[in-house]
């Protein structure tokens, strides 16, 4: 019994960093297709458009962390204590890592596609940068809202 | 308030002082230039510099000179340095006199003979290089290419690709077609390759059937520059020596670039920037008007400005007027937004979003405070706040000439950088958990402890209220401001009922809601019903008034009140401050701990360790500065400047000294 309950903690930090992880990777990689489509043409803008290419990356962070704090809480890292864990505190823990693993995909290939077109924007108008840094950081709030709900949730949850 | 007040400035000028006066008004850098609109009279427009074209044309012959040798010029000031301010100094006197000693024509000509001759080396080895490629695969072919490319009297010779499964059959093919009367040959070729080299050399008797046996399989002519005639290996060598002439010709000319780059290019940058400041200053006159003798300029100059201006077009007082006048309704004036210095590195925020309209609030100092609070609580960590300060203290000091907007902005990154340490002591978050995590730091212990207020890895929901606190502060200041502004434009519906309305309503939703929560004394509570009442019912008598009949008034009016919702989702987006601070805290202790099972393996561990903190903690700084950076800006921009600030106004842009590399000296004439 409590190896399921482990194995379900697992789970959901399996999803969070995979699935999380692989929105980033689609978005970055639709950003930087567009990044060097403009640099082509002008490669002094390879600072801009690496910042506006790293601007999705950050939904695999955030998975990545919430997947920390989910083996965190079941002691598979750091050596601790052994913790027992139900198949329903298993559970849990596995849905607590489902709203950045869902939200961090979807919203990180979303945010790609945004990226994608500011780094289209600031290759005619590269003196409005700051507008083409804020449109892709609009799609990223659903991100945070997503990792805010996942922390809260993992935090809620009593071992 | 921050933006200054201009003045409409009309000049009347003789022709003759035109150029003066212009060149006096650009050392000012105060007096910005408009058109003069279509419509406002019948007058001579296009008036052109007699230097104009000349300067023009001049200022494409450096951008062609520097094109083709900056490539070869090794900078002695790096391009970022040059970008923080590293110019060389030059006065107009040094430039004129630098116009006069240098016939960029001929410069131009010369460079130009040495561009061609390049490209045309180029070309040459490009098309040598096909005949090449062509010739090698040809490797052993025994005839003279003169067979092919011209043949005899009688003899011809066809050489191309078969199919290389059709080979044998094409060879009986040829010996029954040609008997003695003409020879075939393959050349030979590996197993692997699809076609087949063949060559048939035939008598023109037999012309009719040696074409058809080619053309039965698929033969593919392979053309053979007609400039070939002699063995394949001597052709070979041939085209080696002519490439290694044509590369020790290529060699000599980039050496001569490199050459005349060294001597020329610091001239011609300074040229060009000389060249483009007097086409500005000339382009000016498109704007103008002009009579026979006189010539009218009309534009903007601060109204601080206008001493200065006046001052230093004293020597012309006999042969210009202006006339100055406060702006009109239907004027366009542009922005010159004046800060003082303790708010001056959050102006570049407000230009990022867009300038405010001429007669508009600057929310500059408005949003500073706040943006300093968001980027500590979002990035939230001491040690991060330490190396951003160190760094862009140590960036400010090594280029201290460095323009003002740069230096603003790196200015603002060191007091984001103050924020965060700030609030990294009061959380307890030196590098994560750096202090924590490892035993040899263990004597830094209590000193971190001791200002921690609360930590937020514990308790995240204290931190959340106060996060979605501030954001009912900023929206309620933001509402604040908008009414203020409201009130100032006379606008006292807008005031009242709009802004006003709103901010009873939603106080009163608040005292309520904290009555429910507990923490508001139940005597209160009364005061918040009146309140959510009262509002309320403002809103609904006047946010239809623009409708007609009294049904879809109040429909509009009740419907109103369903803004209440984007208010909620304002103040729920500052919980971003919690999330971001704490995915900043949560990164830094993965890292930490990471390093810390690095460091059990046995010899090199402590290496690993090593590595894995200071990387670890640059990558996480890197993206942690942006995220903080880009969603403390978007809580200005979407939550705060939506409550009260549109921008859409267009930045002063005074007729001045613009250059890349070298900075203009301005004249002062009572020197």
């Amino acid at each position: 019994m409590d190896l399921l309950g482990i194995a379900l903690a697992i789970l959901g930090a399996a999803m969070a960093a995979g699935w999380a992880g692989a929105g980033s990777a689609i978005g970055v990689g639709i950003a930087g297709e567009s990044g060097a489509g403009v640099m082509t043409e002008d490669p002094g803008k390879f600072g801009l458009v690496l910042l506006l290419q790293a601007l999705p990356g950050t939904q695999g962070i955030y998975g990545l962390l919430i997947a920390f704090f989910a083996i965190l809480k079941v002691g598979l890292l750091g050596g601790g204590a052994e913790i027992s864990v139900n198949v329903w505190q298993g559970l849990a823990i596995f849905f607590a890592c489902l709203p950045i693993a869902v939200g961090g995909y979807f919203s990180a290939i979303a945010q790609g596609k945004t990226s994608a077109a500011c780094i289209q924007m600031i290759a005619k108008r590269p003196e409005e940068t700051g507008k083409a840094v804020i449109l892709p950081a609009m799609v990223e709030t659903y991100a945070v809202l997503s990792l805010l709900m996942s922390i809260i949730l993992l935090n809620g949850i009593s071992l | 308030m921050a933006v200054a007040k201009l003045k409409k400035a009309e000049f009347y000028i003789y022709k003759s002082d035109i150029d003066g006066v212009l060149s006096a008004l650009q050392n000012t850098g105060s007096y910005e230039v408009v058109p003069f609109s279509s419509d406002s009279g019948p007058e001579v427009s296009a008036l052109i510099h007699p230097d104009f074209q000349r300067v023009e044309s001049l200022l494409g012959e450096t951008r062609f000179l520097l094109r083709f040798l900056e490539p070869h010029f090794s900078d002695p000031v790096s391009g970022i340095a040059r970008a923080m301010g590293e110019k060389d100094d030059l006065s107009l006197e040094e430039g004129k006199a630098l116009d006069a000693k240098t016939d960029l024509k001929a410069i131009a000509e010369d460079v130009r003979k040495l561009e061609r001759r390049l490209m045309e080396i180029r070309s040459e080895v490009t098309q040598l290089d096909s005949i090449e490629q062509l010739l090698t695969s040809l490797h052993g072919f025994p005839y003279p290419l003169e067979l092919i490319t011209s043949g005899t009297d009688h003899i011809h010779g066809a050489l191309g690709t078969i199919p290389a499964d059709q080979t044998e059959q094409w060879k009986r093919g040829a010996a029954s077609i040609l008997g003695m009367m003409g020879e075939y040959y393959t050349v030979p070729a590996s197993e692997k390759e699809k076609d087949q080299i063949v060559a048939l050399f035939y008598d023109d008797s037999v012309s009719g059937e040696a074409l058809e046996l080619n053309a039965r399989h698929s033969f593919n002519r392979i053309e053979i520059p007609p400039a070939l005639k002699g063995k394949v290996e001597e052709e070979l060598a041939a085209i080696a020596e002519k490439k290694e002439r044509l590369a020790e010709e290529e060699k000599l000319i980039l050496e001569k670039a490199a050459k005349s780059a060294e001597g020329l290019v610091p001239t011609i940058r300074s040229l060009s920037d000389f060249y483009s400041v007097l086409k500005d200053k000339y382009l000016t006159l498109s704007s103008a008007r002009s009579t026979e003798q006189v010539v009218m300029l009309r534009g903007w100059i601060p109204e601080d400005s206008v001493a200065e201006v006046r001052r230093e077009l004293s020597i012309y007082d006999s042969s210009i007027e202006l006339i100055l006048s406060d702006p009109a309704e239907g004027d366009e004036p542009p922005s010159n937004i004046v800060n003082p210095s303790w708010c001056l590195p959050f102006e570049n925020l407000t230009r990022l979003y867009g300038a405010p309209k001429y007669g508009e609030l600057d929310p500059t100092p408005f949003l500073a405070p706040f943006f300093f609070i968001f980027f500590g609580m979002c990035l939230g960590d001491a040690g991060y706040g330490l190396i951003m300060i160190g760094f862009f203290v140590w960036f400010l000091r090594k280029f201290k000439k460095m323009p003002t907007a740069f230096s603003h902005f790196f200015k603002l990154f060191v007091l984001s950088g103050i924020s965060t340490v700030i609030v990294g002591a009061l959380t307890g978050s030196w590098f994560g958990d750096l202090v924590d995590a490892f035993g040899i730091f263990s004597f830094l212990r209590p000193l971190k402890n001791a200002p921690v207020l609360l930590n937020p890895m514990e308790n995240p929901m204290v931190f959340l209220g106060i996060s979605l606190a501030l954001g009912v502060v900023q929206l309620m200041f933001g509402l604040g401001i908008a009414f203020y502004d409201a009130l100032r434009k006379k606008n006292y519906m807008g005031a009242f009922a709009d802004t006003g309305g709103w901010i009873v309503f939603l106080v009163g939703l608040l005292i309520w809601g904290g009555l429910a929560a507990g923490v508001v004394p139940a005597g209160a509570g009364a005061i918040g019903k009146v309140f959510t009442i009262a509002g309320a019912l403002v809103l609904v008598a006047t946010q239809g008034r623009e409708k007609t009949g009294l049904v879809s008034k109040a429909v509009s009016g009740l419907l109103s009140l369903y803004g209440v919702t984007s208010y909620l989702g304002d103040v729920l987006s500052y919980s971003r401050l919690l999330a971001l601070g704490l995915a900043t805290s949560a990164v830094g202790v993965i890292i930490n701990m990471l390093a810390g099972l690095a460091g059990g393996v046995p010899y090199v561990g402590w290496i690993l360790a090593v590595v894995l903190i200071i990387g670890g903690h640059i990558f996480s700084i890197a993206v942690n500065v942006l995220g903080a950076f880009v969603h403390s800006l978007r809580l200005q921009y979407v939550e705060f400047f939506s409550k009260f600030y549109t921008g859409g106004g267009k930045i002063f842009a005074p007729l001045t000294y613009n250059t890349n590399y070298v900075r203009i000296k301005k004249e002062n004439q009572d020197q």
